[in-house]
């Protein structure tokens, strides 16, 4: 079910609001939610349902188990058998095809065929972010950070909760443990309004914006040979001005949902396109994702304690690894790669002092840097990447008039640019300042309502298909 | 040398602190600045505007477009809708015929330009009805081959079928269900008004139309101008208004090449299912002693040329259909697909798909001649 669709808006949310709030005690609502979400999830495919199941099964019993005992080895062996069952789930369904898939065609670039089965499974959606929520929770009991809960149905509504259960954000037990604990005893007017404010703008955003850009970028993208310098940088900019107003409309919707339904979530995008340095961008782009691969990944690594050179590694294969989390693809580990690098990189020069001190440069040559790496992320292989990379350094020229006209109508080179200054420098969603006067509400509702009538052929979210 | 990565579980989050308390957690949930936060009477405003100003403008949007009805969903015809109205208009024609029409032509708005007088002179057969209708699929020519059978139970027909994909079914047009004459053949196949409906009236592309036909509306031309014939062939004066005569017939191609390179190249494959209507057709037809004559539509040269290189899934998938039927009924099939074959001409389209009149011509000899005697009597 996606949050853009009439089946959601008009079918899910009105009784799940109304069922929430009418039942004020906490284990009848968590309960409820619970339901909601599992109801939710399977909408698209009950067939998976289980699968979510006995993960939160498995880490439920697992960091009660933990916190159980103080003998380091039986702890050890649960979060091993937590983190073996998750990552085995993840691994099956996200990468066995890729591996064995990359292991036949090594065998065939070296003269012997290895063949292997050619294995078409079905990626349960939202895997790899309730399986990120629930690993964070036993990791973090493991560490001692967080007490489990023995409350069952406020670890499965953690776990499941609809707004961030299909793409995140990532949110943390320790972030929603008070909330669950003792939830809101009423839908007050500001949560009401707050949710419909960061809910608007989520659709705006997706349906209004990125929607639009869409079927552009996709002309441009499946026409790379055609393209010349410009066209080849239209299709970069508008790619990374979707991906951001798709996948930040996405996490807008689920903070506003959660309001609604008496949550908090954490900002998961905070102007990425301003940042300074690749290091900065990180800090700003799909946050929650960040945040957990530096908690659990970098800093157990070594983080920066460790002197240059072993940072540079460690910044390396973190960003291999949150590349390989986007998808089971090698156009997803270059771009993984190219991120490390650039982190390396900037820290090495930054510790030398050879940064540029200019605000402007720092700027633009990290937007640059970062459009151009999306161009890896969205081709659907590496030589059409290359072929669009190759074309944004000019060697291919500039396009004629009539090769610009098709692929880059007036509409979409208005909405371009305007995008573009728009990510620069407009405030965010979290920055905007929410008046709440009668005259915003009524220009909110009219937004939503011109967002609603654009739904009738809805697209899925991209960051669905991770 | 420094993390590039934040240090702390809340850096980069504005208003966080390394080691947040509990209190502190939800703050940096909270980071937006609401200013006026204090003042819960604002937000109780603020709350009640939006979903009011939503419920009115959706409403308002839904009152219009279901009144209008540009896409005949509903049925009220207080408006004539945006799509054209023929598969009501040949139902009524049928029953309306006195004498049984023995040439039959069926297929979508590529085959309106028949003349079933003009294919009279080419066989000797006396009488004929159009039946092609906007869009048709295999729905369609089941309905209007049935309802033809109903008013002359007893008389043989030949049949010419215009084909594309359309052979299979993508779901029944509504007015087609809509109409008290399709009623008895669809069954429970047929659709009426449901809640995906509502949908398609909240959105813009119906919006659009309904402006569209209000507006034609005010300017006095409210009914449509293409008519009919009594044999379901197109009036003279209707052929300057067909909606398919694109203004610029290069720019029709181009667009129709940019929409075929576009498309995407791995479709949900056909199902059983959706070849229902055409097996029934057929069956029915080889039942009554016709032997169909199943023409594949042609096609503007440039865009026949790209899609003989370009494998298109829809074109192979009803292929390998009709070579599949062909064990089990009876007919015959001309490839009209390239206009080379039977002597076409690119300027005598009106649009990249749609023939005129001096091709259709054209092309009837070709089926005529092509159709192993199924036409000749």
């Amino acid at each position: 079910m996606l949050f853009n669709s009439y089946v959601f808006l008009f079918g899910f949310l009105p009784p799940v609001l109304v069922g929430c709030w009418a039942l004020r005690h906490k284990n009848l609502r968590l309960l409820f939610l619970t339901l909601a979400s599992w109801a939710f999830y399977a909408w698209w495919d009950w067939r998976f349902l289980p699968l979510m199941l006995s993960t939160t099964t498995v880490d439920y019993i697992a960091a009660l188990m933990i916190h159980r005992t103080d003998v380091a080895r039986r702890r050890n062996m649960w979060l091993v058998g937590s983190l073996a069952v998750n990552l085995g789930l993840l691994g099956y369904f996200k990468y066995a095809g890729f591996f064995l898939n990359s292991l036949n065609g090594i065998g065939k670039a070296i003269g012997a065929p290895v063949g292997l089965p050619d294995l078409h499974i079905l990626l349960p959606i939202g895997i790899s972010f309730y399986t990120f929520n629930s690993m964070s929770y036993t990791i973090d009991v493991w560490r001692k950070r967080v007490e489990p809960t023995k409350h069952i149905l406020e670890y499965t509504t953690f776990v499941a909760l609809f707004p961030h259960l299909i793409a995140g954000p990532i949110v943390r037990f320790v972030d929603l443990q008070p909330q669950l604990r003792a939830p809101r005893p009423k839908l007050t007017s500001e949560a009401a309004g707050v949710g419909a404010y960061f809910f608007t703008c989520g659709l705006v955003k997706k349906l209004l914006l990125a929607d639009q850009l869409s079927p552009h970028v996709d002309a441009l993208f499946a026409n790379s040979t055609h393209l010349g310098f410009v066209g080849s940088w239209a299709a970069a900019i508008g790619y990374a001005l979707q991906l951001y107003f798709d996948f930040s409309g996405y996490s807008d919707m689920a903070v506003g949902l959660a309001w609604l339904i008496g949550f908090r979530f954490p900002q998961n995008f905070n102007s990425p396109y301003k940042a300074v340095n690749v290091s900065d961008f990180w800090r700003r782009w799909h946050m929650s994702l960040s945040a957990w691969f530096r908690d659990y990944l970098f800093i157990p690594l070594g983080g920066s304690r460790r002197g240059p050179k072993r940072t540079v590694v460690n910044l390396v294969v973190t960003m291999f690894l949150a590349g390989l989390w986007h998808g089971a693809a090698w156009t997803f580990v270059v771009w993984g790669l190219v991120h490390g690098l650039a982190l390396g990189v900037h820290g090495v020069l930054k510790n030398l002092g050879l940064t540029p001190k200019s605000v402007l440069v720092n700027r633009v040559v990290t937007f640059l840097y970062v459009v151009a790496a999306f161009v890896i992320f969205r081709a659907p292989n590496l030589h059409v990447a290359g072929t669009i990379l190759w074309r944004m350094l000019g060697t291919a020229g500039v396009e004629s008039w009539s090769t610009l006209q098709a692929f880059m109508p007036g509409r979409f080179v208005v909405l371009l640019l305007g995008l573009l200054v728009f990510a620069q420098f407009a405030p965010n969603t979290w920055e905007l300042k929410l008046r709440p006067r009668l005259v915003y509400g009524l220009a909110t509702g009219v937004a939503a309502a011109v967002a609603v009538m654009s739904i009738a052929v809805p697209h899925p979210f991209i960051y669905f298909q991770f | 040398m420094e993390s590039s990565f934040p240090t702390s579980p809340t850096e980069g989050v504005p208003g966080s602190v390394a080691d947040p308390t509990e209190s502190e957690r939800l703050h940096r949930n909270l980071t937006p600045a609401i200013a006026e936060l204090e003042d819960p009477r604002g937000f109780f405003r603020y709350a009640v505007a939006t979903l009011a100003a939503l419920a009115v403008a959706l409403g308002a949007v839904l009152t219009f477009n279901a009144i209008v009805d540009p896409f005949s969903l509903i049925g009220w015809r207080i408006v004539p809708p945006a799509v054209e109205t023929d598969r009501s208009i040949k139902l009524d024609l049928i029953g309306k015929l006195t004498t049984n029409p023995q040439v039959v032509v069926l297929g979508s708005s590529r085959s309106r330009q028949a003349e079933p007088t003009f294919i009279d002179t080419l066989t000797g057969l006396k009488t004929g009805f159009n039946a092609g209708v906007t869009g048709g699929d295999a729905a369609d020519a089941w309905v209007m081959v049935r309802n033809i059978a109903a008013r002359f139970p007893r008389g043989k027909r030949a049949y010419i079928w215009f084909v594309d994909y359309k052979l299979a079914t993508e779901g029944i047009n509504p007015q087609l269900a809509e109409d008290p004459h399709s009623r008895p053949y669809l069954g429970n196949r047929s659709v009426s008004f449901s809640l995906a409906d509502v949908g398609t009236y909240l959105g813009f592309q119906a919006t659009e139309a309904s402006y569209r036909v209000v507006k034609a509306c005010i300017e006095g031309h409210c009914h449509g101008r293409v008519a009919y014939n009594a044999d379901g062939s197109l009036k003279g004066a209707a052929l300057k208004f067909l909606p398919e005569d694109a203004p610029s017939l290069k720019a029709s191609v181009a667009e129709k090449l940019a929409a075929v390179k576009h498309q995407p190249r791995r479709l949900p494959p056909f199902t059983s299912n959706q070849f229902t209507y055409f097996d029934d057709a057929l069956a029915f037809m080889n039942a009554h002693g016709a032997t169909p004559v199943i023409v594949l539509n042609p096609l503007y040269p440039s865009v026949y040329r790209f899609l003989q290189k370009r494998h298109s899934q829809r074109d192979a998938e009803a292929l390998a259909e009709l070579h599949k039927l062909q064990k089990r009924y009876r007919f015959a099939v001309v490839d009209c697909s390239n206009i080379h074959v039977w002597g076409g001409k690119a300027r005598d389209f009106n649009n990249a798909t749609h023939v005129n009149r001096r091709n259709m011509r054209r092309m009837l000899r070709y089926i005529v001649a092509h159709s192993d005697g199924a036409l000749t009597r």
